[in-house]
């Protein structure tokens, strides 16, 4: 095994309890130098609203989103630093797949009871690429697919904030007969939060009535 | 020709002056692909059930199914004649004829001279020779930092010549030139497109443990290649040795003067970067007190901090600089200009670049991080001077390892061949 970012031969350490069994065992596949690369989010700081980082205090940007939706509690792990980009930029840029469990010991959800619902990407992109990227994220779970979306005319990627935020919605939710109580919006990354409360008014319209939070690998 | 993904046809399409012809990306021999743009056979799964290229993803990703595009461009541009008004050593001059006239022949030829011997002069006559010719010149490092050092030289010389740099980061493609000076891996981009290659630092990573380089540098050109090194792999002195190679062989600098040789000396290395052995600030000190800049190498991204900190509490202008610093070229040219005196780095710097009257440290020089060749180029960094050839040279190491006697015994034989 080698490292996904640096391609150095990867060594585990694994603690007693692990290997007697008492924790479930996690693999990375980031040697301990690159996680270091990648700037993470302090829980105990960040906005209780979006996650973002070092604002204990609904930051501006939620309380006007407060205004028009119930909020999403989104927590997210990274921060986009420049490490970051490059990892999105060689994953979803440049389309190189086998980054795509590069985070899997950190993306380790709770799923019991729990709908995890990515936010998965539109036809057009998907066929261009040959994966959806936020699947290929949490792949190791059992993700339910509930929203499908329709081509846009242009990416997020390529948009200013203005534009982003004036993005008509392009999701359509479809329940299944006895939906989970609480759903987890899954995405790779929360930008303005535009998609993401998107998603949940698609869910609301397709008439569920649960809980639903939001989790992302980047803010 | 120009050989791009689809995707980036667009951006080569002012260069193009007939219809690209599209090839399959990948070839698939009995069930087992090979790319086409980097000849590779490593492939990973999209879950499409696509295959893509893992050795030359990072230049955009090759999936089978795939075309690639051959982009005719316009003829190659008038060049200038060279404008270089130095004269080569009796030494290079014999050298450089010998390069030239195993290129006429279209052969390869290795460039076998030591460190500061004036290599880049050396191929101004071949390149002359083939530009004249009305052949397109590729110069290629896998250097980053030796293409930037390279560039400006060959711009001078070749004034009048439409040139090119590229390198990931610059944009490209750049337009239609004579001479192309890049890292190898642009070299990804062409297909058949030069008349004559030559690779600067063949034996400097990533060149040497990725074999997609190699390929690429062959594709890109349809001439002879000329090869450069002070420190040639075993594979090139092999086939050298065997006449399969035209080789030439410089073992004294341009100044005529020796090699320094490295002195060794026994310290603590096991505290890095914490406890730094004293004997580093008596070697600085030494250096500065013969008014001396001095380059220290240390095997660890992660100590450059620590140490450059140390040095500037012991009352030493000292930077730092490595491979990921934002501020990597900015450092490496004030150290240039004399802005500081003291600059603590990785093995980045070990190769192209040329500082006047410069000490030379390598800290913890038993690390696996320095071969022989790394430990060669390390103090090749010395000396390069004709005012300054004596420059000192110190390899601080916990003990004595295989690779520094190799590397002793290297640059001592190569001293001894070059007595006049």
């Amino acid at each position: 095994m080698t490292c996904r970012w640096c391609h150095r031969p990867l060594t585990t350490d694994f603690t007693l309890a692990e290997l007697i069994g008492l924790r479930p065992l996690r693999l990375a596949n980031l040697c301990p130098r690159c996680q270091a690369r990648f700037a993470r989010i302090d829980p105990k700081t960040a906005c209780p609203g979006c996650g973002r980082a070092h604002s204990p205090r609904l930051c501006q940007d939620c309380r006007r989103w407060q205004a028009r939706y119930p909020s999403l509690h989104h927590r997210a792990l990274f921060t986009y630093s420049e490490e970051m980009r490059l990892f999105i930029q060689q994953y979803k840029g440049l389309g190189h797949y086998q980054l795509h469990d590069a985070f899997v010991a950190e993306l380790d959800l709770k799923r019991r009871g729990v709908a995890l619902v990515p936010l998965v990407s539109e036809p057009g992109h998907l066929a261009r690429r040959g994966f959806d990227p936020v699947v290929g994220l949490f792949g190791h779970l059992p993700l339910s697919r509930w929203l499908e979306k329709t081509d846009t005319a242009q990416p997020q990627a390529e948009k200013t904030r203005r534009e982003r935020l004036a993005t008509p919605q392009s999701f359509v939710a479809t329940l299944p007969a006895r939906p989970a109580a609480r759903v987890l919006l899954l995405d790779d990354l929360y930008t303005t939060g535009r998609t993401f409360y998107h998603a949940q008014q698609a869910l609301r319209a397709a008439g569920y009535t649960g809980e639903i939070h939001s989790f992302s690998l980047i803010r | 020709m120009l050989q791009v993904l689809e995707s980036e046809l667009a951006r080569v399409a002012a260069l193009s002056v007939a219809q690209p012809t599209p090839v399959p990306a990948v070839k698939n021999a009995r069930g087992r692909l090979s790319c086409v743009r980097c000849g590779q056979t490593a492939f990973a799964t999209l879950p499409s059930g696509a295959r893509y290229c893992l050795s030359c993803v990072g230049m955009g990703r090759v999936t089978t199914g795939a075309r690639l595009w051959r982009v005719p461009l316009a003829g190659v541009p008038q060049a200038g004649p060279l404008t270089w008004a130095g004269t080569l050593t009796p030494a290079q001059a014999q050298a450089a004829a010998a390069v030239q006239t195993s290129v006429a022949a279209g052969r390869d030829h290795l460039l076998w001279a030591v460190t500061g011997a004036g290599k880049t002069e050396m191929l101004f006559p071949v390149i002359a020779d083939a530009l004249a010719a009305g052949q397109r010149v590729a110069v290629v490092s896998p250097r980053i930092d030796v293409v930037r050092e390279l560039a400006p030289r060959l711009s001078a010389a070749f004034a009048g010549t439409p040139m090119t740099v590229l390198y990931g980061g610059l944009p490209w493609p750049g337009e239609n030139a004579a001479l192309v000076v890049a890292t190898s891996h642009q070299m990804l981009r062409f297909y058949r497109h030069f008349g004559l290659m030559i690779i600067d630092e063949v034996d400097a990573f990533p060149f040497s443990q990725t074999p997609a380089l190699a390929y690429a540098c062959r594709q890109a050109t349809d001439g002879p290649t000329v090869y450069l090194s002070a420190t040639p792999p075993t594979n090139l002195r092999r086939q050298a040795a065997r006449g399969q190679l035209a080789r030439s062989f410089l073992p004294r600098r341009f100044h005529q003067h020796s090699l320094p040789v490295p002195r060794i000396l026994r310290v603590a290395t096991a505290g890095l970067p914490g406890r730094v052995p004293q004997a580093l600030w008596r070697c600085l000190a030494q250096a500065r007190a013969a008014d001396r800049r001095a380059l220290v190498f240390v095997p660890d991204t992660r100590w450059v901090a620590p140490l450059a900190a140390a040095a500037r509490a012991q009352g030493f202008a000292a930077r730092g600089v490595h491979a990921s610093d934002p501020a990597r070229e900015a450092t490496v040219q004030a150290f240039r200009d004399h802005t500081f005196a003291v600059l603590v780095t990785t093995s980045i710097l070990e190769r192209g670049v040329t500082i006047p009257r410069c000490a030379v440290i390598v800290l913890a020089a038993e690390r696996a991080q320095f071969p022989a060749s790394a430990l060669v180029q390390m103090a090749g960094r010395a000396g390069r001077a004709a005012a300054s050839p004596n420059d000192p040279v110190w390899y601080l190491a916990g003990h004595f390892t295989w690779a520094m006697a190799q590397a002793l015994h290297e640059i001592r034989v190569m001293n001894r061949r070059g007595q006049p």
